[in-house]
């Protein structure tokens, strides 16, 4: 890890959910360095996904901090200012939810360059992002109900590095996909991650696929989370993993 | 591929529904081309009278027959179908915006401001709607936008209601975070993913109610608080048949009456069959 | 490992099934093609492939539930199933072709009397505004006819028989958790005492804790009497408790074999079957490179060709399935290619 930079992302005792009195994140810590990748393994309802909300400034915390790069985050949602949000991408588990069902999939991955002022690169930005993750012409012209689950994702995958995020959260990304499509999409992330230095943040449950995806991963523990305010348990990859890829 | 193929169980199910849809389409078509192109045709002298030929029953010259000042039957169904249209619509496109933009609003803005609204709409609900139609009616002279008026201001609850539960529906799904991660403005996401997801709804509640709307204006006619009664309305002319009924003589409330009755179920035929386009059935993962 | 036998005969024997989607334009959509395969009690086979492939369209088919521009050819013979060994009574013993019975018999004779079916996602499968009690007492009332103090006992045994907690039974579905609904449908699906259980993705979006719980008590279900076809496309699922598996790719079975050969020593020999294996997070996590072909585009010849490492001038024609592998150049060593899984895993 690089040790002199700042952290790409940091959660400070992040305590966050959808009800005050019972918030499914308590007091929870996590940095991830910049070109490090970290798996976020926890069982379906201990608050991961919340965790990935949070860390894409797309949930407001009850309490604790953010930071990018070293720098708080200025706000949630549209009152994070435009440039924190946007060296965020998020990767969800559900392309069917995440695509704009009217969209074609070139205005999909278009989406952000446009809502940013970017339009005029877009042509040239969707080809290269298409062929990173292996859509033809032929389906970028179509609509997420003429195209599959496995397809659809790798739109998605594309719209999160439309803007070279500084900082990829990606959300159960391959908890709907076939082994094949699975390895594809993991290997367009680690290319962006390598290329770019950026963090990543997978959450998931596949035990075995964040072990083989990622440097580290860590627990998140039941609903109750660690009371003591402590860095989540980490579990390094074994040097034996590493060499096997 | 070896044997020949067989036919799904279901292929003659939309057979059946298939005529309808003609059927509606050709009634609505027909209605459209009637009152467009027969004032141009044969111009309505809405005071006149002929006594000398009041009450004919159906013949050639009159195939509806004439009512009880001499007055072609037809031809004034034809004038108040234009009127109710009229009406309809417009009335409906009020309807439509003001639910349209108050749902919009207060799903969109969500918390306090959305359960004041909803309440509001609440309380407006509690009052009958034709009541509150006659109440504002009954401010003005009577005439062709009151009637709009009282029609349209009554009736955008439901379509704010409607309206609102999609926003919040289209509000909770990944594509608006994403959006709003991918740099968004409030603005953008509204316009560019909120509003066409709830138009389809919106445009689907207008055409529902046009004929909703033909009927309240009947109603108030019929009551007497709509247009003036010289004026060729479907609901005036029921009105001013009721006395001529008792004697025998059903042409003048039975063509009205069907006027009344087969174009609005067209229209509503045909509304179902956008209500399923937009509400399609879960699609089979190969019918990609 | 496979406890299948020629000389029993098989619960569901489907011979070249084709299902053809009609599209605007004259376009057909070739979903299934040609598939056969027998499934016999007591035996588990596993369907896998990835989304898109036509699994869950040939599961359709196989309970009469095609949309209406479908058109199907082939067949699907449902036995009764013989019990203890020995011939049923003459005349009960005629096979119902599932794909040419008509709809009526089809509901009133078939689903969930002889043929049960897990669904995909429990959630939308169960009835969000009645309790699991309710529901699963109208099965009951439904298909056993019972009433009364019998039919609350015997819903409380079907609740039981899929390890639904009894205490439970008076929830809302949205009151359950994942593997609480999934339980819910299964006592459903068990209830009219099928031979036949079909299990359409029923692990999508479980926990690992939760796939190898449910695919667990799936099999349990399956004791001697029944068959399962579990259509997956989880690989771990299907490597956990199927007998054999049938690998589905572009619309047709590419091989079938029996799953200790498949997941252990020798290895799948359908070059796309090899690709899938060594593409899991705990083999070579590479992917196949490419995408499957369209539906409505498929090539004259192998299917898999354009993405096959050993595509020859031969795979232009369409290789028939000779010893449960439809491939011109199936791999016949050993696995040179593949590791052994790591243990801690899994």
């Amino acid at each position: 890890m690089t040790g002199t930079a700042l952290p790409a992302l940091e959660l400070d005792s992040v305590t966050a959910g959808y009800q005050r009195r019972a918030p499914v994140l308590r007091d929870v810590s996590l940095t991830v360095a910049a070109g490090e990748s970290v798996g976020l393994l926890g069982p379906s309802g201990c608050g991961k996904s919340t965790l990935a909300k949070v860390a894409a400034l797309l949930h407001r915390p009850y309490a604790g901090t953010v930071r990018l790069g070293g720098e708080p985050a200025g706000g949630w949602r549209h009152r994070a200012p435009r440039a924190q949000r946007t060296a965020v991408g998020v990767v969800f588990q559900q392309p069917r939810l995440a695509a704009d069902p009217r969209l074609t999939l070139a205005a999909l991955i278009a989406e952000p360059l446009r809502a940013t002022g970017r339009g005029a690169q877009a042509t040239e930005r969707v080809a290269q992002l298409a062929q990173a993750v292996g859509l033809g012409d032929d389906l970028l012209a179509r609509r997420p109900h003429e195209v599959s689950d496995g397809q659809l994702q790798r739109a998605c995958v594309a719209r999160a590095l439309a803007l070279r995020p500084r900082v990829l959260v990606c959300d159960e990304m391959t908890a709907m996909l076939d082994a094949s499509t699975t390895a594809a999409l993991v290997a367009v992330v680690e290319d962006y991650r390598q290329r770019s230095g950026a963090a990543l943040l997978a959450v998931g449950h596949d035990r075995a696929l964040l072990e083989r995806w990622c440097d580290r991963t860590v627990a998140l523990g039941a609903v109750a989370g660690p009371r003591d305010g402590t860095e989540l348990r980490s579990v390094p990859r074994a040097p034996a993993d590493r060499s096997a890829g | 591929m070896s044997a020949q193929l067989k036919a799904g169980p279901a292929v003659g199910a939309g057979t059946g529904r298939a005529l309808r849809v003609r059927a509606s389409a050709a009634v609505v078509v027909a209605v459209l081309g009637a009152v467009l192109l027969v004032p141009l045709l044969f111009p309505l002298d809405e005071q006149a009278v002929d006594m000398a030929n009041k009450l004919q029953a159906p013949s050639l010259a009159h195939p509806f027959g004439t009512d009880d000042v001499g007055r072609d039957v037809l031809l004034r169904c034809v004038y108040g179908m234009r009127v109710s249209l009229l009406v309809g619509v417009v009335a409906a496109l009020t309807a439509t915006v003001i639910g349209t933009a108050v749902g919009a609003a207060a799903g969109a803005a969500g918390g306090r401001a959305d359960r004041m609204v909803m309440r509001l709409v609440d309380v407006f609900s509690s009052v009958p709607h034709l009541l509150l139609g006659i109440f504002i009616v009954a401010m003005f002279r009577p005439g062709v936008w009151p009637v709009v008026a009282s029609v349209g201001l009554t009736h955008w609850l439901s379509t704010a209601r409607i309206v609102r539960a999609e926003v919040l529906s289209l509000r909770s799904r990944d594509f608006i975070d994403a959006a709003v991660s991918g740099g968004a403005s409030r603005w953008r996401v509204a316009v560019r993913h909120l509003l066409p997801g709830v138009l389809p709804r919106a445009g689907l509640a207008a055409v529902l109610m046009v004929p909703h709307a033909i009927w309240h204006e009947s109603a108030l006619s019929f009551l007497g608080l709509g247009l003036p009664t010289h004026r060729a309305s479907l609901g005036n002319m029921i009105q001013s048949a009721r006395g001529t009924l008792l004697a025998g003589d059903w042409w003048p409330t039975l063509f009205p009456g069907l006027f009344l009755i087969v174009p609005t179920l067209a229209i509503a035929s045909l509304a179902g069959v956008w209500r399923e386009r937009i509400n399609p059935r879960r699609r089979s993962e190969l019918m990609l | 490992m496979s406890r299948k036998s020629d000389t029993v005969r098989p619960l569901l024997r489907v011979r070249e099934l084709s299902v053809r989607f009609g599209m605007r334009g004259g376009r057909d959509i070739a979903a299934v093609s040609d598939v056969s395969f027998d499934l016999a009690a007591g035996e588990c086979l596993a369907l896998v492939g990835e989304s898109g492939c036509g699994k869950s369209v040939l599961v359709s088919a196989l309970l009469g539930l095609l949309p209406a521009n479908a058109r199907t050819s082939g067949s699907a013979l449902l036995h009764r199933p013989t019990h203890d060994g020995g011939p049923g009574p003459a005349g009960q013993d005629e096979p119902l072709d599932l794909l040419a019975a008509d709809e009526a018999t089809l509901a009133r004779t078939v689903r969930g009397r002889r043929v049960g079916l897990v669904p995909q996602s429990p959630a939308a499968h169960l009835t969000p505004v009645r309790t699991v009690r309710s529901q699963l007492a109208e099965t009951v009332r439904e298909l056993k006819g019972l009433r009364g103090k019998e039919l609350a006992e015997a819903t409380r045994a079907a609740a039981g028989r899929a390890a639904f907690p009894a205490d439970h039974l008076d929830r809302y579905p949205h009151q359950l958790s994942g593997g609480l609904a999934q339980r819910a449908a299964t006592a459903l699906a068990l209830v009219g005492d099928a031979p036949l259980l079909l299990a359409d993705e029923p692990t999508t979006g479980l926990d690992r804790d939760l796939v190898e719980r449910t695919v667990d008590e799936l099999r349990a279900h399956t004791g001697e009497a029944r068959g399962l076809l579990l259509i997956t496309h989880d690989l771990a699922a299907a490597e956990r408790i199927a007998d054999r598996v049938a690998v589905m790719y572009a619309g047709r079975v590419v091989e079938v074999a029996a799953a200790g050969d498949f997941f252990g020593g020798p290895g799948p020999r359908h070059p796309y079957a090899r690709g899938l294996l060594a593409a899991l997070p705990e083999r070579d996590f590479t992917p196949i490179p490419g995408m499957p072909p369209e539906l409505g585009r498929l090539p004259d010849g192998c299917a898999f060709a354009s993405r096959c490492t050993r595509a020859s001038a031969a795979c232009a024609r369409l290789p028939a399935p000779d010893g449960g592998v439809a491939c011109h150049h199936p791999v016949t060593t050993g696995r040179p290619a593949c590791r052994h899984r790591e243990g801690s895993t899994v």
